[in-house]
């Protein structure tokens, strides 16, 4: 079966807004990322607290993110964490952790995350969220709002600018118009 | 704008929150015989006080936990919040 993705319909290639005159690294570049496995991991509140660790990653601290090649996970709140992965580890979450203990939850469908990269990446959340995001540090991630939209904002890489945003896939669309909306201003390129 | 301080996450603006209501009614005991109009003073009873106020908001665009606010409701002033189970 072919998966459609959330942005399938209005995310089309090329460039828009305000790029004439601008080289590639003045636009904010916008990606769809896809086919990718999504996890909600929450631990039961009375469940016996220990260090949590997948692929020699241990489970983070309040806005941290852990990272390796395939594999990151996200601090959503406590005893709840994202985990986010370019393989397919459910058996691996289902083998470490109880279904006494833990509710593990693929929630792959039922996201959309927007890359941004780009200088001006920043710039763009700046328009529609109250978040400092000056103070996100890299591989640090945090739950807010982007133009009344909740949403999950991940610093991937501080140098390069790149932020995902993940968002409930039934927002997905709203959220990619209010995007490319704040973009057009300095230019984007959809790759 | 208010700012809130979430114990769990942090400092953040109001529009990540949602007002719970006053935190300082409690629930009568289960299995408690109590009369019509103390159930209805529970249920719908609520004053509206000028000053300090401890009521429960939701941090429901952020980690989405529960916790209370000690607030004065007219000048807006916070002055301490607190993870649920936490007295003042």
């Amino acid at each position: 079966m072919k998966n459609i993705s959330p942005l399938n319909n209005i995310h089309q290639l090329g460039q828009y807004g305000n790029f004439e005159n601008k080289n590639d690294n003045e636009l904010v570049k916008i990606k769809e990322i896809k086919n990718i496995f999504i996890y909600q991991v929450v631990q039961f509140k009375n469940s016996p607290k220990s260090e949590l660790v997948i692929d020699n990653l241990v489970f983070p601290d309040v806005l941290q993110v852990k990272t390796n090649k395939e594999i990151r996970i996200l601090w959503m709140g406590p005893n709840n964490w994202l985990v986010i992965s370019d393989k397919n580890i459910k058996n691996e979450l289902d083998n470490n952790f109880s279904i006494n203990d833990f509710a593990v939850t693929d929630i792959s469908h039922s996201r959309s995350i927007i890359e941004l990269e780009g200088s001006n990446a920043k710039e763009v959340i700046k328009k529609g969220s109250p978040f400092n995001i000056e103070n996100l540090a890299e591989n640090n991630c945090c739950n807010t709002i982007f133009n009344g939209i909740t949403i999950t904002i991940d610093n991937i890489e501080q140098n390069k600018n790149k932020i995902r945003i993940i968002s409930l896939r039934s927002f997905g669309e709203s959220l990619y118009h209010s995007i490319t909306d704040a973009c057009l201003e300095f230019g984007y390129k959809a790759i | 704008m208010l700012y809130i301080k979430c114990p769990y996450c942090g400092i953040r603006a109001q529009t990540e929150f949602a007002y719970g209501g006053d935190a300082t009614v409690k629930r009568p005991e289960l299995n408690k015989e109590i009369t019509d109009k103390e159930w209805d003073e529970f249920v719908y009873l609520r004053k509206s006080l000028r000053g300090k106020h401890l009521e429960f908001w939701h941090h429901i665009s952020g980690c989405r936990q529960w916790f209370k606010v000690q607030r004065d409701t007219a000048t807006h002033e916070i002055f301490k919040t607190l993870k649920p189970h936490e007295e003042l």
